[in-house]
């Protein structure tokens, strides 16, 4: 929420100074120059390939953003209007289509499809592929600093690394976990041996138990913060994002630190989030946005959001232009046995919701 | 001329009560309807079906919301936590106010406006800036942290964090809800007539008898209205506990952000937001109740 608040701000400071400058540009090209408008989580495309298209089209993207699905979500049920491209996670792309909130594609226009690895499409979420098409994907792991772990003999290809005392005690406050009540339940879930989608409630209790035990050890619960903090050496051990912890791994390399990050996919298995490029119905360019849809399917503008943040590519045609040391990462390419450990989040209907709402609460609140 | 005199009242009060009307009576409307619907099942709400029965379709409408938020202790449980919060709050804003307000109010008056000037200076900056400040002060590579961690290492005692805990929490409400108490002070004790302190101490009261029965009951309603002015606010704040709390700092604040942000749980979000207007508007008869009966007594 806070970020969301500083982001209006930085909003609002931004339109602010683009109508002053733009007061002359304004007067002169108003008429013809035509915008893209794209809601995108941060950090989510290269600025040159944005430039890239925005030569190609002759028209100008511009960027909403957003740091989680729900408040994506909670912003167009609000009833914000005008995005012609917006890029969710399957269960909210799930939520999107029921809402009736997208346009159907027209997939004449979408030729670059082909380049589409065929694992990726045909998810429960849109089994047809009606109203969206793979954009990236990221996992849920653990991050840690090899060198500490190391010295301290931890394992780090499973879940208890975070859930079990008998490891914990060793990295007591300098570990902390996502602020997410579905992400840190599948990995509570993923480790008591049931699948991350499991609706039992029983088990969200068994995994809630778990969770309130291992509480005392964690430092905070966190969704950002914990990139820098990995990065300088002050958290050993994260529950994160890959995309994130690529970017921890490159900031601790970059500024010459004495310790490495890694992250692994634990042996239970982890949650894959696949993030598609849907088409807004409040859209007013639904033909730029299937030429930006093909654009990105492009196997070289695809290699770049990759080679920026580390992220899954589900693009066959990517592979070339992609730098050869993250083809080689486990994590960023695994290989079809770790595949299918992966799960997708499903979205739950509004009394689970309810039920984890009250679970997440009692988490906190313990 | 009476006619046109109460023309001109309803003319000049019109334009505020129609806007509060507007902004603050239609939503408050539309806040208890939406406790009473249902959540839609991919977010929003179940579209309203006033004549149900006879089509046999859902009303929309139900008490459940209600019954979800009864039927467990750990939402009461965090409206009392949230009440602590903001009672200590009020308590050590009290205790940090009075004697800065005193000091003002008896300053020569040509320091006074400069005084109140410094106390309102704050504002100038955006309130969330000022308290990521508070992370940086109290951070664990904080000059602040290591000093202390320091001293209690030499008095041999475990190390503290003293980022992401209640006690920055506190720390945090007290420091942006401070003024809110200075103000409404300060006003109260600058109108005090000398005279009667004179009076007490021709009648042999020392400086502490002079206090506790001249200065303190006529500060009474000060203290209410700035008291109030801190321990509302507070009740509902989310934004510090957020920056500033550790794994376990919740308050009612949060839970209501996250209904509507996180859970996409609008009656029940509507529902907690209902109870918190209760609560306040129970806290303020109190204060009132509170103020009048004491204000007669002596």
């Amino acid at each position: 929420m806070l970020g969301l608040l500083i982001r209006y701000l930085a909003l609002v400071l931004a339109a602010w100074l683009s109508g002053c400058s733009g007061m002359d540009s304004m007067t002169s090209d108003k008429t013809d120059t035509r915008i893209l408008q794209l809601f995108n989580w941060n950090n989510y495309i290269a600025p040159e390939t944005i430039q890239h298209f925005e030569k190609t089209c002759n028209c100008q993207v511009k960027q909403d953003y957003f740091s989680d699905n729900e408040e994506m979500l909670a912003k167009l049920a609000a009833g914000a209007t005008g995005y012609d491209l917006i890029v969710p996670t399957g269960n909210a792309l799930h939520t999107l289509i029921q809402q009736q909130a997208l346009s159907p594609l027209d997939k004449t226009q979408l030729p670059n499809l082909k380049n589409i690895e065929s694992a990726y499409l045909n998810t429960r979420f849109d089994p047809a592929n009606q109203f969206s098409v793979p954009y990236a994907y990221t996992l849920t792991l653990l991050g840690y600093n090899r060198n500490k772990i190391q010295e301290l003999g931890l394992p780090t290809n499973t879940w208890a690394l975070i859930f079990e005392p008998e490891y914990l005690q060793k990295i007591k406050h300098r570990v902390t976990v996502l602020d997410s009540p579905r992400e840190l339940m599948a990995a509570a879930l993923l480790y008591l041996g049931y699948s991350a989608n499991d609706q039992d409630e029983t088990h969200w209790n068994q995994a809630k138990a778990l969770i309130i035990r291992a509480k005392p050890y964690w430092a905070a619960f966190s969704n950002t913060s914990y990139i820098r903090e990995l990065a300088i050496g002050d958290l050993w051990v994260v529950q994160g994002y890959s995309n994130d912890l690529f970017q921890a791994a490159l900031d601790a390399h970059k500024t010459g630190r004495s310790f490495a990050i890694d992250y692994t996919i634990p042996k239970q298995g982890a949650v894959m989030s696949l993030d598609s490029m849907v088409i807004h119905r409040s859209g007013q360019h639904p033909d730029l946005a299937h030429q930006f849809i093909n654009f990105m399917m492009d196997g070289k503008n695809s290699a770049e959001l990759t080679n920026l943040i580390g992220s899954g590519n589900p693009n066959r045609a990517a592979t070339p232009f992609i730098r050869p040391e993250l083809t080689r990462h486990p994590v960023i390419f695994p290989d079809p046995s770790t595949l299918s450990h992966l799960e997708m989040l499903t979205d739950l209907n509004h009394k689970q919701r309810r039920t984890l709402s009250r679970i997440w609460t009692e988490i906190k609140l313990r | 001329m009476q006619l046109s005199n109460r023309l001109i009242k309803w003319l000049i009060s019109g334009p505020p009560l129609v806007f509060l009307l507007i902004f603050f009576v239609a939503p408050s409307l539309i806040m208890i309807v939406t406790s009473f619907r249902l959540p839609g099942e991919f977010g929003g709400l179940v579209p309203l079906n006033i004549f149900a029965e006879r089509s046999g379709i859902d009303s929309g409408l139900t008490l459940e919301t209600y019954q979800f938020f009864l039927s467990d202790w750990i939402y009461l449980e965090i409206f009392l936590k949230s009440f602590v919060i903001a009672t200590l709050t009020t308590i050590i804003c009290i205790a940090m106010a009075y004697p800065l307000a005193l000091l003002i109010a008896n300053s020569p008056r040509k320091f006074r406006n400069l005084m109140i000037m410094l106390v309102v200076l704050p504002f100038a900056s955006n309130f969330l800036i000022r308290v990521y400040a508070w992370m940086i002060i109290l951070g664990p590579e904080s000059t602040l942290s290591h000093v202390i961690n320091h001293i209690l290492g030499v008095l041999d005692f475990e190390p503290i964090t003293l980022l992401f805990s209640p006690f920055a929490v506190l720390i945090g409400m007290v420091y942006v809800h401070l003024p809110f108490m200075i103000l409404p002070l300060y006003t109260n004790l600058e109108k005090h007539d000398p005279i009667l302190l004179d009076a007490a101490q021709d009648l042999g009261a020392n400086r502490w008898q002079r206090f506790w029965s001249v200065t303190w009951p006529l500060s009474l309603p000060g203290i209410f209205s700035g008291s109030a002015l801190v321990f509302i606010p507070v009740l509902g704040m989310f934004a510090i506990p957020d920056i500033l709390g550790g794994t376990g700092d919740i308050m009612i604040g949060n839970l209501i952000k996250d209904q509507f942000l996180g859970t996409r749980d609008w009656p029940f979000g509507s529902t907690l937001s209902i109870m918190l207007t209760i609560a306040v508007l129970g806290v303020t008869v109190f204060f009132t109740w509170l103020a009048r009966s004491v204000m007669r007594s002596p």
